[in-house]
């Protein structure tokens, strides 16, 4: 990527990315214009997160995903079956609230894609939801608890031919397939060939390639919106995604009520699963960094809040792989930046834990006043912002909190303008007075 | 009550299969099957002091409510139907996701624990529409409503859920609580809520306050 750059150390590599993208080489801007306010904010972003140097103002970065939509007065179904409609509210969005960094349109997905998998995995406007508003996951234990060892020894393999039938209505076929591995030689391969000609297997790999046919369209007819949007001049908020390794298994494997009991009834399985997941997130996050040339890699935290648990198994079952998932990514130079939900006030120490000025920590409910004295100087932070307050509020209380979150957390840098949420909804006067006020009094 | 000591001991630890074997062992002792089940509501109430402590947290408490249905299994052909609801009931609790929202461990939670606290649930499911709401309540006649949601949008479904009591004249028989994580004060207002939660066992300590 750099010239030297095995010899670089993990915050010479993160500056060295960091650099790159804020520069917007590569990107055909619309204008000279454009190009200096996509520099400004990128850079906004830049001084906030290395801790170097106090950035003009405070980056006011809320978070969203199909809010842009509700406030273009398109449903959730229109959003996720119209690639047009979805480009053209996300680049409208970007424009009109004019923030530091924005959306990443492709999160809303496509829902004749996940028609062609039957994916039950969520549910989505229009299929279990309905029309208007966005889609919500379907928690379920598609993991059963005698599947740990298959899954620890062989992820891919597992997430291939068991998870994937489990959870995709049209892959249920491939849970036929005999593994890979007899494809090492000629007298060997004749199983796994043989099994994908069989009717049923076929029919799944037909509904595989539709769903990547169509997905490809998509993207083919949403791409010119987002290159637009960075065309203007304004950065998307990540490049990647990845996950804390305890929420993998408690999201999409075990569910959180199996999952809850598996640390009493076999927690040197959950350990084991966890640990097995951690290169797998890095190389899924730094790659979609490199892919994107955007360094920020956006990880949603889930299961390890306060309430959820006790330090001591925070301690001992959710932190460390993420842990080593951040300090991974930011050896690859990504830029982890942990969306905290829920309250995180027991737990601001083990975050201190991370290198200094290698990782962002965006919060939903955590005491941001806590937050500061633990990890100013240590970790840019930012969030804390009550998203009740732009949907059922006035705009003077909007201005209000927006500026005693300010007086509280804004520091000499280190801090990123943010909304406790990942925004499904939100009103026009509130948003705009929450961006607005960030830009104005987060003058530093 | 001395023989259960140690199984009480055991729940409250999380020691499962050694629970689970002495409930048998007990049973086939001839131990009645009401001390049983009695020893496994103090135990679960215990539980419940240690989440306020915050000694525990969720693992334990889904661990104990699973442990005492695997132990109602057992012991329910021992008992007569009335005995394994309790005592007589503290009040009559009627919670539902709302309309929109299909979440539920919170709210599964919460019923969990309000049925071992001694209050009648009648548990409506997810995503339950506001008319819905209210006309099972015309029939239920709850002290309490527990409305449920995870997303913004239970916001203004909770409103339409305390609109719809108003409109019937139930609102000033009924307590209204919301729970959830992106519930507080200003979400309690716009609701027209009387109290907003945002765990479960606050929620349960609340509600035994109305009722008392």
């Amino acid at each position: 990527m750099t010239e030297g750059w095995e010899n670089l150390s993990s915050s010479q590599r993160q500056e060295a990315f960091l650099a790159k993208w804020a520069s917007g080489e590569g990107i055909p801007f619309v204008s000279e214009e454009a190009k200096a306010s996509y520099q400004y904010r990128a850079g906004l972003i830049k001084d906030a997160v290395t801790l170097k140097k106090t950035p003009d103002r405070v980056p006011v970065v809320p978070l969203a995903i199909f809010a842009p939509v509700m406030l273009y007065g398109y449903s959730g179904m229109q959003a996720m079956y119209d690639p047009h409609i979805l480009g053209k509210v996300c680049l409208d969005y970007t424009r009109d609230y004019d923030v530091d960094a924005t959306v990443i349109p492709p999160m809303v997905m496509y829902g004749p894609a996940l028609d062609v998998l039957g994916y039950q995995l969520y549910k989505w406007p229009g299929h279990g939801i309905k029309e208007e508003l966005s889609y919500q996951f379907v928690e379920k234990e598609y993991m059963k608890a005698e599947d740990y060892d298959h899954f620890i020894a062989d992820p891919s393999d597992y997430w291939f031919r068991v998870w994937l039938p489990r959870t995709h209505g049209s892959l249920e076929p491939l849970a036929q397939l005999p593994p890979l591995y007899g494809t090492m030689e000629l007298p060997m391969a004749g199983p796994w060939l043989c099994s994908l000609g069989a009717p049923p297997i076929q029919e799944a790999y037909k509904a595989l390639l539709e769903a990547g046919r169509v997905s490809f369209e998509w993207i083919q007819a949403l791409g010119p919106y987002i290159g637009q949007m960075v065309a203007s001049g304004y950065p998307i908020y990540a490049g990647g995604v990845a996950k804390a390794p305890f929420d993998v298994l408690g999201d999409s494997f075990r569910g959180t009520t199996e999952l809850m009991m598996d640390l009493y009834r076999r927690p040197e399985k959950v350990l084991a699963a966890a640990d097995r997941l951690v290169p797998l997130m890095i190389g899924m996050g730094a790659g979609g960094a490199a892919a994107n040339n955007n360094p920020l890699v956006f990880i949603p935290l889930h299961k390890g809040a306060d309430g959820f648990m006790s330090n001591e198994q925070f301690e001992k079952f959710y932190w460390p792989s993420l842990k080593k998932v951040i300090i991974g990514l930011a050896e690859n130079g990504c830029v982890p930046c942990c969306f905290v939900e829920g309250g995180y006030n027991q737990r601001l120490e083990y975050l201190a834990e991370v290198p200094k000025g290698e990782c962002v920590f965006i919060f939903d409910r955590t005491d941001m006043a806590k937050a500061r004295e633990v990890l100013g100087g240590k970790a840019c932070i930012g969030g804390g912002f009550p998203v009740s307050l732009i949907i059922t509020g006035t705009v003077q209380q909007v201005e209000d909190e927006t500026k005693r979150l300010l007086d509280v957390e804004a520091g000499n840098g280190g801090y990123i303008l943010s909304i406790g949420c990942a925004m499904d909804e939100a009103r026009e006067h509130t948003l705009k007075a929450f961006i607005q006020t960030g830009k104005t009094y987060g003058k530093y | 009550m001395q023989d259960t000591r140690a199984l009480i001991e055991d729940i409250v630890e999380m020691k499962e299969e050694q629970a689970l074997a002495k409930t048998q062992q007990l049973l086939a002792q001839g131990v009645p099957a009401l001390d049983l089940f009695d020893a496994y509501r103090k135990a679960l109430e215990e539980v419940g002091k240690r989440y306020e402590k915050q000694i525990y947290f969720i693992p334990e408490l889904i661990l104990g409510g699973r442990m005492m249905q695997s132990a109602l299994e057992i012991i329910k052909p021992h008992l007569d139907h009335a005995t394994t609801k309790g005592p007589s009931k503290l009040g009559k609790v009627l919670i539902a996701t709302v309309a929109g929202d299909i979440h539920d461990i919170g709210k599964n939670m919460v019923t969990m624990l309000m049925d071992i606290s001694g209050f009648e649930v009648l548990d409506l499911g997810v995503d339950v529409p506001a008319e819905k709401i209210v006309a099972e309540a015309k029939g239920f006649r709850p002290d309490i409503v527990g409305l449920s949601g995870l997303l913004t949008l239970a916001f203004d479904s909770m409103k339409a859920v305390v609109g719809n009591l108003a409109e019937s004249g139930m609102r000033n028989t009924v307590k209204v609580i919301i729970g959830g994580g992106q519930m507080d004060d200003q979400v309690c207002k716009y609701v027209g809520a009387d109290a907003f939660v945002t765990d479960a066992v606050a929620g349960i300590n609340i509600c035994k306050g109305w009722v008392s």
